[in-house]
């Protein structure tokens, strides 16, 4: 009889939840074109080139990232199901390398992102000794070194990710590689339109300013995406350790599996950013789909 | 009373199929959060956060733009030499009249850069009044890269290059200019179709 003693408040920021249907969806999306990017990479001798590397290396983080949400439904899954417990020793265990497959995925992504500017940026700034600079193999062993460097500290976040100590440079590592990413951009877009600029001044040039703008969309997009994908996700790890029991930080955490379908939704749409827009990539699709017909 | 207990039973059940749901919460021991006395609306954060984020993707694109619209002019002067050859070198290629269709491909990029090393062999054997054999050879694309750089050779490469930057051989149309989404997307940005480079090269330097 004492309603006190049920403190769930009928205004409870009760869990927004995705559909199972929608979950699965976009996950195997996200897996199957990225399991395409890499493919087409291998497949195509044309692509074994360092940037092709670092867009496969981005691919299957972003596969990583899917497989995680996908798994980690499978699991809840089987628990409402009953096959699995939901304290038993197995599924904490199992439940951390899952959280370790998923911080591995996101510091996959940042380093990726961060390779593919650099690569750009050398490519630009450095063109005439850039197959000297970033030879196949040496992109290789860079990507062995971030993967390494990942996978490390995914188990140790992963393990010790009770701590403060964790989850402050994970956050702060975030905004901080987005930051050199913008910087890096930038400065190949100045050198981009002093190129117009140059060009423009040349007697017969009809360059339009409308040009310039596409560049300015490009990299918002790039940046913006990323952002908005898993910025979310980020803030609730921060909001998780600090303030738990704040009922506003609650209402923010309930949207949890919002945030976990945009991640997913990064893992669609960062290939189209960036694997489809060469077009030896399409070429290569068009003639494995046109072969398996 | 019994219908507020109907209301309680209904959310602790579904605070029991939401734990199920999120089982893994159990480590961070939720407890249970009181909503008494908000004094701003619940998803507060919520709304902030997703506000903030898209002001700043607004921000961020608005100033790319104005970097593109106005910029910094003294950044040309401020340049080293070696990037100043290189722009040069670079206005020299986008000269060329492109079709429409870009040809990206591991090809293209070797074969530009074999066609700078070209341009330095080309300058070895001018002075000997030697035809260079090399041009077909210039289909393989393998062998040039291995052409051992200095610093000294910028020099030629410079004096090579004059030879490419013929008034009537810079057609800038649009299509042809450095567009930012072809340096942000794309591979190596030289964007030349192959054949035409070789013969165009092939033209001016016999």
């Amino acid at each position: 009889e004492n309603i006190s003693d049920f403190s769930l408040n009928i205004t409870d920021c009760t869990q927004v939840v995705v559909p199972e249907e929608v979950f699965f969806t976009v996950a195997a999306a996200g897996i199957l074109e990225n399991l395409l990017v890499l493919i087409a990479v291998i497949r195509n001798k044309n692509l074994h080139l360092p940037m092709y590397v670092f867009i496969c290396s981005l691919a299957i983080s972003d596969m990583l990232g899917s497989l995680y949400k996908t798994l980690e439904n499978i699991f809840i899954i089987l628990c409402k199901m009953g096959y699995l417990t939901r304290r038993g020793d197995f599924e904490k265990k199992l439940d951390d390398a899952m959280d370790s497959m998923f911080i591995l995925s996101l510091l996959g992504s940042i380093f990726s992102l961060l390779a593919i500017a650099a690569d750009r940026y050398i490519t630009i700034f450095y063109a005439l000794r850039y197959h000297n600079i970033m030879t196949l193999r040496r992109a290789l062993a860079i990507l062995a070194i971030i993967w390494t460097f990942c996978a490390g500290s995914s188990i140790a976040i992963a393990l010790f990710s009770y701590e403060a100590a964790t989850v402050i440079p994970f956050t702060i590592l975030f905004p901080l590689m987005m930051f050199f990413i913008l910087c890096l951009y930038v400065h190949m877009f100045l050198l981009a339109r002093s190129h117009a600029k140059k060009i423009a001044s040349l007697p017969t040039s009809t360059v339009h300013q409308r040009t310039n703008m596409k560049g300015a969309i490009t990299l918002t997009i790039f940046l913006g995406v990323f952002l908005c994908c898993w910025a979310p996700f980020v803030l609730h790890i921060l909001l998780a350790r600090f303030c738990p029991h704040n009922p506003y930080c609650a209402c923010y955490m309930s949207i949890f599996h919002v945030n976990g379908t945009l991640i997913m939704c990064n893992a669609i749409i960062d290939p189209m950013i960036f694997a489809f827009r060469s077009p030896e990539l399409r070429s290569t699709f068009k003639k494995m789909f046109f072969c398996a017909r | 009373m019994s219908a507020l207990r109907l209301i309680s039973n209904r959310t602790s059940q579904q605070a029991l199929s939401n734990s199920d749901y999120t089982w893994e919460y159990e480590y961070y021991e939720y407890g249970p959060v009181s909503f008494e006395g908000l004094k701003a609306h619940k998803y507060s954060i919520v709304i902030g956060f997703w506000v903030g984020l898209a002001v700043f993707v607004i921000f961020m694109f608005f100033v790319l733009t104005l970097l593109t619209k106005t910029g910094a002019p003294h950044q040309d002067n401020a340049e080293p030499s070696e990037k100043r050859f290189r722009m040069n070198s670079f206005v020299a290629d986008f000269g060329r009249p492109l079709d429409s269709e870009r040809v990206f491909s591991r090809q293209i990029a070797e074969e530009s850069r074999s066609l700078f090393h070209f341009c330095i062999n080309e300058v070895e054997h001018l002075d000997k009044a030697k035809q260079s054999q090399k041009g077909p050879g210039l289909e393989s694309n393998t062998h040039f890269q291995e052409v051992p750089r200095s610093s000294g050779m910028f020099e030629e490469d410079l004096n090579c290059l004059t030879k490419f930057n013929i008034p009537n051989f810079v057609n800038t149309e649009q299509n042809s200019s450095l567009g930012e989404d072809d340096l942000l997307i794309s591979e190596p940005p030289i964007i030349l179709e192959s054949k035409s480079v070789m013969q165009s090269s092939h033209r001016i330097l016999d």
